[in-house]
């Protein structure tokens, strides 16, 4: 019997986001609105749920009067990352 | 992008993966700040003592230019600050580099202060880790110019062993103005055209 994926990484906007930070230390807002395609309101509430979820670090803090939302991957979210491809890869093979 | 999820299958969820870590691979910063400030300073520094000896343009003091070096360090940690400040994402790959190249200063800053032990033997010690940063920095950015010029300093490295102090730091100054300026300005060329 296959595993249920993950149903908070199984949303395009959080799967790109997530993918996004798999593959960088740390990322800002605007570049993963940029990177995503997507408006800010939604990308900021996908964001807390990934927060809420204990997945991703966001930061706020200011570079002059600018402010900045710095997001990370934390080691929960890696985890959660590599049980979704591992187990997308069992849906692939079946 | 949306975000039903109802919809989404296995085949999407992978190609959402695969465009977003695509998307993500090309931001490791291709910076030629460093590889001009460098070149230029190192390269003043080794073509400047070679003829200050060589005209005798008083040779005694000719040693200082290295002094350069010091503002330059300055000039480069005020850059890189600003730089980390305005860069939007951060990579693996952008921190293996910046801590390559703070590797390799430490690996090369006994011969500088230690020189006399090495009979000034220091451009055929220093320029190997030198050629490795460069090589190794080539890979990281995927730019080949950088692949030749790290080869170029290994290979000014080897030839430095058989030849007197005064005529390394002209190969020095070569190897430099070659594997590190040129380049450096192909990659700001490059980055020009790309932007």
């Amino acid at each position: 019997m296959l595993k249920e994926l993950d149903p908070l990484l199984h949303s395009q906007l959080r799967l790109g986001v997530m993918s996004l930070l798999m593959s960088a230390e740390s990322a800002e807002f605007v570049y993963l609105k940029e990177k995503t395609n997507s408006t800010a309101g939604n990308l900021s509430v996908q964001l807390d749920k990934l927060s809420e979820a204990g997945y991703i670090t966001i930061e706020k803090s200011f570079n002059g009067k600018k402010p900045l939302t710095t997001c990370k991957v934390t080691k929960k979210g890696i985890k959660a990352f590599e049980e979704y491809v591992n187990t997308l890869r069992d849906y692939i093979k079946k | 992008m949306e975000t039903k999820n109802d919809s989404l299958s296995a085949q999407q969820s992978l190609d959402v993966i695969t465009s977003m870590i695509r998307q993500a691979q090309g931001n490791v910063s291709r910076s030629s700040f460093y590889f001009l400030l460098w070149g230029w300073v190192i390269a003043i520094c080794n073509l400047g003592m070679y003829f200050m000896y060589k005209l005798h343009f008083y040779p005694r003091y000719a040693p200082y230019i290295w002094l350069l070096v010091l503002p330059t360090y300055l000039a480069m940690f005020i850059y890189g600050r600003k730089q980390e400040k305005d860069r939007i994402v951060k990579t693996h790959l952008d921190q293996i580099s910046k801590w390559l190249w703070i590797s390799m200063a430490i690996t090369i800053a006994p011969a500088w202060l230690f020189g006399d032990k090495l009979n000034w033997m220091i451009n055929a010690v220093i320029m190997m880790p030198i050629g490795a940063a460069t090589f190794v920095s080539g890979i990281i950015i995927r730019f080949k110019p950088l692949l030749y010029g790290g080869i170029l300093f290994w290979v000014a490295g080897i030839t430095c062993y058989f030849l007197p102090p005064i005529d390394q730091i002209l190969a020095g100054g070569i190897a430099v103005v070659l594997g590190y300026l040129i380049p450096g300005y192909m990659l700001r060329n490059q980055r020009e055209k790309d932007a």
